[in-house]
């Protein structure tokens, strides 16, 4: 696998979707390809937020620990971003992600990811827009719920 | 040292310096004689005066001298000589001056190099005494000295002063007596040409002193400027880290240049008055042949001086000139370093210096530092006023003591028990020995003092710890006795000492060699709470030739151990190690064509692209077009994805190939590649580019420029480097079976490169090797190395605590009788400060200890010492216990 390749698994994350390809080039340079074996935590909750992953190849657990034990509460699969709004809002995390089987992910760091928002206004835009339709989303649901 | 340099000269090297006057005295005959001999040949034999009257034969080389008249004036000969015709005559004659010029020459050799002795034994005896004297500084002349100033004295500023010692007595009388005897020979030969070159000479001492005072002047200033310049390159360089965070460059440059101009405009000058004055100079010795060959000429046409005379005048005014140059340069010189020494003397003057007796170096130190502790009406003053003002306490040995108080007074009197305080009053005695009168012999091994600021010396942990252990010179039997180092000492006033030998008092600490020392080396580092930062140490170091071989095949087993443990791990991918068949993934192009490291010098890859050997390899491989194609697409990689971040940026230099200062080069080289072709790249470029890809990583930069084509390729190198470098040539290459000395003992262990992108693989690496290290009893071993883990200028390669530690752990292991902690164990933070000094409390209850501490640290110690300003309060726990004790026993 090339940076090439990192370079479209970016592109298949909504939030990245609009940003300039030679940008995302930049973002998949200055991340970190890393390999998790299976069982094995890509972050544990709790722990400080210090980078967002994107899943390459192979699927992870997303596992919230509860009094009754660690519970499993969703499945992520290649192209999915995590971890993201840990970083953006520095709160520690809120769950573990565990590799289930072998797992790649492109490690975006911290320092470098709010770095390179605050060098490109367009790839702040990028992201602000992408949350705000996270937001919209979650209002929808909360208007459905209520009503 | 002397205030006068002639003074200190002739004190110190009187018996030379008459010794090379009688020489100087003995050539005078001959070269008189050489001066006469050519008015006899020219007269006698070529005129042939000899042979007037019809005689045939004439007499040469007999010897003898005429009696002045007052003793009768008879003739006595000493040989009676040959008798030669006409021919033969010449010949004796002409190699009789032959003859003459080489015993001048032969003369003139052993002065000049019993003169080179002589000076440079008396730079090497200043260069001492200076050092010595700097040695004696007490720490209040410390504060105002700048070591840089005091370092460029010692080395360039006597310089000069040396060389001019030879000459200071020899050259005058030498020179002297030469010009003396050359105008005599004038005057003889006739008065008027006599006194013209006299009157010339008088000219000449007249003006060119005037003219060079001003130069003197102009040199003094240049000297002075230039060493302050040394001082504030010293400071700026010191100080980097303050000049950066304050952003005070710009102001250093332009004060930097004001500086160089200052002394530009100096030199500058001087070397204006240089030139005018070797005009003037020349100018004079042309003028005299003009006024001899004119005055002289008319003279021998009038029949009043013979042809001869006039040749001889000529040939010896030819040797009057240079002698009196070189005296006018003697009396230039003796101003200007007697000035040079005048100043250095001044910066070595210091109102008081630590008494030379105190500093014996022969002083015996028996038995322990006697008991008990007494402080009688202590005041300490420094230039803003009273630091501690009548303390008085008394303690028996040992004591534990701690010093509490905010501000100055604790550690001041810390210090001072040290003796690193000198304006006090009052008395600070250990029994009947009064701390100040105490040698430093004794001083050094009873007591030992470890501030926060501590200083280490250039050189291997060890090196640092060994220090206070150097106490003198250990005897060899059977050693070669270097006669001749030892005299030129004794005759320098230099100590007699060898530094080569080993100093170490391994008795002191219970050791009986270098190898039981490492052990009490390390016992004081776990003390000090660094066992674990030596462990490190020990793996960035290097092995060395004192390993021991069980040592290193140990290791060589831990890396099998390891090799197995690592296969076994997640699927084998934490490690991919070397081997010699395999191109190594995880390491740079420029590690895979090396296999190795080189034994001295960088690796880094700007080094190996420009490395011939490595260049030839691959050139021999065709590897160099394509090593160049790949930089190409390197650099078009970085250039595009790094454009539009600013030069600068911290992004540049974490994850670029290229520094931000070098992409506009790049762009511009990669823009006319672009309309030209590949063809159009300079050597140099073609460099830089082999040099950006040596440093690719393909796993962890992902440019997929290496396939499986490319890494057969690259072994191909490989293996013509290896051919082309030898196997004992400038690369150390790695070997499955064998240790490699040029790389560090981690790299040795792993044996391989961790996987770039495996998650947390560096931290269960670095764990498999702890539990290797201790499964084989390898630990102390590798704390070893660490010992020999170098920490570079002040200890700047180790970090603040560690460098405290280490200073503390230096005190410790020479296991001083008293030991004083000077905010060492604060500066560690509170908790591991008290555990350090409760651990050297019960490693060694007998010694006493005195510490500065804060209050809530006190819990350990049986005597504190509370300061409230300058006046103290003293709290002595353990008679308050004895106290105790025996009330209840009266009850």
């Amino acid at each position: 696998m090339t940076l090439e390749t990192e370079v479209q698994a970016l592109r298949q994350v909504p939030m990245f979707r609009e940003i300039d390809p030679a940008r995302l080039k930049l973002l998949a340079f200055t991340s970190e390809r890393v390999m998790f074996s299976a069982g094995q935590h890509v972050f544990a909750q709790g722990d400080p937020s210090d980078a967002a992953y994107v899943l390459l190849q192979g699927k992870a657990d997303v596992v919230i620990e509860t009094p009754n034990g660690p519970l499993r509460v969703a499945q992520l699969a290649a192209n999915d971003l995590l971890g993201e709004m840990g970083i953006l809002s520095d709160a520690p995390r809120s769950a573990s992600i565990v590799a289930d089987g072998d797992v790649t992910a492109l490690r975006i760091d911290k320092r470098v990811f709010l770095e390179l928002l605050g060098q490109f206004p367009q790839m702040s835009v990028a992201v602000m827009r992408e949350l705000a339709k996270r937001l919209e989303r979650t209002n929808a649901k909360l208007a459905a719920l209520s009503a | 040292m002397d205030k006068s340099l002639f003074r200190y000269i002739w004190k110190h090297s009187r018996r030379d310096q008459l010794v090379i006057f009688a020489v100087v005295f003995a050539q005078l005959p001959f070269y008189f004689w050489s001066l006469e001999l050519p008015k006899r040949i020219v007269n006698e034999a070529i005129s042939g005066n000899a042979f007037k009257n019809g005689k045939e034969t004439a007499r040469a080389l007999d010897f003898g001298f005429t009696l002045p008249s007052f003793l009768g004036g008879s003739k006595i000969v000493l040989f009676e000589g040959f008798e030669f015709e006409r021919v033969g005559f010449l010949f004796a004659l002409s190699g009789l001056f032959l003859a003459l010029v080489l015993v001048n020459g032969g003369f003139k050799y052993w002065i000049n190099v019993a003169k080179g002795a002589l000076g440079e034994r008396m730079l090497r005896r200043m260069r001492f005494d200076l050092v010595s004297i700097a040695l004696r500084f007490t720490p209040d002349t410390l504060r105002r000295v700048k070591p840089s100033e005091t370092a460029t004295m010692v080395k360039d500023e006597v310089e000069p002063i040396g060389g001019f010692i030879g000459d200071a007595f020899v050259q005058p009388l030498f020179l002297g007596t030469q010009a003396l005897t050359a105008m005599t020979f004038i005057m003889v030969q006739n008065a008027w040409l006599g006194l013209i070159a006299g009157s010339i000479v008088a000219i000449q001492f007249a003006v060119i002193p005037r003219l060079r005072r001003v130069q003197i002047r102009l040199g003094r200033q240049r000297q002075l400027a230039s060493r302050q310049l040394a001082g504030r390159v010293a400071e700026i360089v010191d100080g980097m880290e303050a000049v950066h965070v304050h952003n005070a460059t710009r102001w250093e440059r332009a004060e930097i240049g004001h500086r160089l101009h200052h002394l530009f405009d100096l030199r500058f000058r001087i070397y204006k008055w240089k030139f005018m004055v070797k005009f003037l100079n020349n100018l004079l010795a042309q003028i005299t042949p003009f006024l001899f060959y004119a005055v002289g000429g008319y003279l021998a046409l009038q029949g009043q001086l013979d042809i001869g005379q006039l040749v001889a005048v000529i040939a010896a005014y030819k040797d009057l000139p240079p002698p009196l140059k070189e005296l006018i340069d003697w009396d230039q010189q003796r101003l200007d370093v007697q000035v040079k020494y005048e100043q250095v003397l001044e910066q070595f003057s210091p109102d008081t210096l630590i008494p030379l007796e105190i500093q014996d170096p022969k002083a015996v130190v028996d038995g322990p530092l006697p008991g008990p502790l007494a402080i009688e009406d202590l005041s300490i003053y420094d230039q803003h006023g009273p630091l501690i003002e009548g303390l008085s306490l008394a303690a028996g040995l040992p004591v534990h003591m701690a010093l509490v108080g905010d501000g100055p007074a604790p550690s001041v009197l810390a210090r001072a028990l040290s003796r690193r305080v000198t304006g006090l009053t009052g008395r600070i005695a250990f029994g009947e020995a009064d701390l100040l009168r105490m040698t430093d012999a004794a001083a050094g091994r009873h007591i030992a003092y470890a501030g926060t600021d501590p200083i280490l010396f250039p050189g291997t942990v060890r090196d640092n710890l060994v220090y206070g252990l150097r106490r003198a010179p250990r005897p060899v039997k059977d050693m070669p006795v270097d006669r001749r180092r030892l005299m030129e000492a004794q005759r320098t006033g230099n100590p007699e000492d060898d530094p080569t030998l080993d100093w170490l008092d391994y008795e002191a600490v219970d050791a009986t060699g270098p190898h039981d020392l490492d052990a009490r080396l390390i016992e004081a580092l776990e003390l000090v709470g660094m066992r674990g930062d030596l462990y490190q140490l020990g793996l960035l170091g290097y092995i060395d030739a004192a390993t021991p071989e069980e040592d290193i095949a140990r290791f060589i087993e831990a890396r099998r151990k390891l090799e197995a443990r690592f296969e076994g791990m997640e699927k084998g991918r934490l490690l991919e190690t070397f081997d010699p068949g395999r191109y190594t993934r995880q390491a740079t192009i420029g590690e895979n064509i090396l296999f190795g490291a080189p034994r001295t010098g960088s690796a880094s890859p700007a080094a190996l692209a420009e490395d011939p050997l490595v260049r030839e390899a691959l050139d021999d491989t065709d590897l160099t077009d394509d090593l160049v194609s790949l930089g190409l697409k390197i650099a078009r990689e970085m250039t595009e994805i790094f454009r539009d971040l600013p030069p600068g940026h911290p992004l540049f230099d974490q994850f670029s190939f290229i520094a931000a200062d070098d992409i506009p080069d790049f762009t511009a080289m990669l823009r006319r590649i672009g309309m030209k072709g590949e063809r159009a790249l300079k050597a140099g470029e073609r460099g830089r580019l082999i040099a950006l890809t040596l440093g690719y990583v393909e796993p962890r930069h992902r440019l997929g420029l290496v396939d499986g084509a490319m890494e057969e390729r690259l072994l191909q190198a490989r293996t013509r480097f290896r051919e082309l470098a030898g196997e004992d040539g400038p690369v150390a290459f790695h070997d499955p079976e064998a240790l490699n000395l040029a790389v560090s003992l981690k790299d040795n262990l792993l044996f391989g490169r961790i996987t770039h992108g495996v998650a947390d693989a560096e931290r269960k690496v670095m764990h498999e090797v702890m539990e290797v290290v201790a499964e084989l009893d390898l630990k102390e071993a590798v704390e070893r190395i660490g010992l020999g883990y170098r920490v570079g200028p002040s200890g700047r390669l180790l970090s603040a605590a560690q460098r405290i530690k280490v200073n503390l752990a230096r005190c410790v292991v020479r296991r001083p009788d008293l030991l004083v902690v000077d905010g060492a164990t604060t500066a560690l933070g509170e908790s591991e400060g008290m555990k350090v000094l409760k651990r050297i409390v019960e490693a060694r209850p007998a010694a006493s200890l005195v510490a500065v501490v804060r209050e809530s640290a006190t819990d350990t110690f049986d005597m504190v010492v509370r300061f409230d300003g300058t006046q103290a309060t003293v709290e002595d726990r353990a008679r308050g216990r004895e106290r105790g004790v025996q009330e209840v026993a009266a009850q």
